[in-house]
């Protein structure tokens, strides 16, 4: 019964016609169209203000996470001795190398900073904190004007001296305590 | 009376032991290699015409004992202390050495002062001050937390020294400087260089020198002052940058605003034929550069 039904219905189906024309021409009306396409609400111009306040509400959002909110610490080897994660304006990164080289010069400082005189310890500890202000002033300063060849330069002098700072007291403290003297 | 014994030699072992003065000498090449290391105290090394090292000082109760040998051409200076050591672990030498021995001098909390050595001089101490005269032969000196003093005879040498917290000086210096501190001065008068390298963080530089024909100096600070006065006359192209700081020039040219919306300035001109470099930049610090 139901392949019967089928059949007939299939049968009907196959008589209906697969061309169907419109009532009228309608291609002119497309053209026309095509040639005069329809204003979008907002204009070229809007498009540009918009841009602009994205723009500067990212920019000012990301200076706030940056200046205002820091991220979390990388690691805090001592009570007055953070280091923050790196950052270079708002256009650039510095590279993983770089980034990889800093954590274990981190590390390191923490044993060997261990090792050294309370006075020493806190010495280091302000120098530090003495690079990582500077740092933090020219990234500041960075992302206000972002395409300051001098501030890049500095800012990378000033990560230089902080890895040859971390390097140096941790190197140093190592080469000395390692002896057999001790 | 048992009780009596027990406690007076219970007293005699816990009183401490006497510091040890020390006086003693070896025969070493005239141009071997000496190496010195001392955790705490002082350490004076000065050069002298014989061929031998001699070791004079105190060594505290604490010091577990003091090595002293020569391997060939190498004489090895160690004050020993206990791993657990607290007080009483530090030394007061006094070391002569053949003159143009080249030395390798460790410290901790030591203090350290060089003389009249003519040989290479590697000198390092974390909490201290270094003090050091250099003839003809590479110097390289630095401590975290003191400051580094060196002071040439005019004869080329390639000079490194830097501090963390502390004031570098290199007077009468030639040939190549690099010197460095966090938060302290770097001052280098009265020398002659082909190649020069000073920065710092915090800290001001002065450079009171000549440079060479052909030569390079570049000095770079965050925060601190520039203050460049060229002994003799200049040769170069100079480079001048701030951020936020002014410009001194009595060469002549005038420094330009680096953008309008920045107090930033730029100086670039030639001096002379322009055969060396002069590169100098800063952030927050101001910059004067003049001839004597």
């Amino acid at each position: 019964m139901t392949d019967r039904n089928d059949d007939n219905l299939l049968q009907a189906a196959s008589r209906l016609t697969t061309d169907i024309s419109p009532e009228r021409d309608l291609w002119p009306g497309i053209a026309r169209a095509m040639e005069t396409p329809q204003r979008a609400w907002w204009t070229p111009m809007l498009a540009q203000a918009a841009a602009v306040v994205l723009l500067v509400g990212g920019s000012s959002a990301v200076t706030y996470i940056a200046v205002k909110q820091p991220a979390p610490p990388v690691a805090q080897i001592a009570p007055e001795l953070a280091f923050e994660q790196v950052s270079f304006g708002t256009g650039y990164e510095l590279g993983d190398e770089f980034v990889k080289a800093r954590h274990a010069l981190i590390a390191e400082l923490e044993v060997e900073l261990k090792r050294l005189a309370p006075t020493s310890r806190a010495e280091v500890a302000a120098n530090i904190t003495v690079v990582q202000d500077a740092i933090y002033e020219i990234n500041a300063a960075l992302e206000q004007d972002p395409n300051n060849t001098l501030l890049q330069q500095q800012l990378l002098s000033a990560y230089r001296e902080e890895l040859t700072l971390l390097r140096r007291v941790g190197g140093l403290t190592r080469n000395i305590m390692m002896r057999n003297d001790i | 009376m048992k009780k009596l014994t027990v406690m007076m030699l219970g007293l005699l072992l816990a009183a401490p032991a006497v510091a040890e003065e020390v006086d003693r000498t070896l025969d070493a090449a005239a141009d071997g290699d000496v190496d010195i290391s001392n955790i705490a105290g002082s350490i004076e090394v000065t050069g002298w015409s014989r061929s031998a090292v001699e070791v004079t000082g105190t060594l505290g109760r604490n010091v577990k004992e003091l090595v002293f040998e020569r391997d060939g051409d190498n004489v090895t200076i160690q004050v020993k202390v206990p791993r657990k050591a607290g007080r009483g672990t530090d030394a007061e030498l006094s070391i002569r050495v053949p003159q143009n021995s080249s030395i390798d001098v460790s410290g901790v909390s030591a203090d350290i002062s060089v003389a009249d050595v003519r040989g290479v001089q590697r000198l390092q101490t974390v909490s201290g001050d270094v003090e050091t005269q250099s003839f003809g032969n590479d110097v390289s000196a630095e401590s975290v937390s003191g400051d580094v003093e060196v002071e040439g005879d005019a004869s080329d040498t390639e000079t490194s020294i830097s501090t963390v917290s502390g004031d570098v000086t290199l007077e009468r210096g030639s040939g190549i400087v690099r010197a460095g501190s966090v938060s302290g001065d770097v001052i280098i008068d009265e020398g002659s260089f082909s190649r020069a390298e000073l920065g710092t963080v915090n800290g001001d530089v002065i450079f009171r020198s000549g440079l060479r024909k052909g030569g390079r100096f570049a000095a770079e600070t965050v925060n601190g002052d520039l203050d460049v006065e060229f002994s003799g006359d200049v040769s170069a192209r100079i480079e001048i940058e701030t951020f936020n700081g002014s410009i001194r020039n009595c060469f002549g040219p005038e420094p330009e605003r680096t953008s309008k919306y920045t107090p930033g300035l730029e100086l670039s001109f030639t001096e002379g034929k322009g055969d060396g470099r002069v590169e100098m930049s800063t952030m927050n610090g101001d910059i004067s550069i003049c001839k004597e």
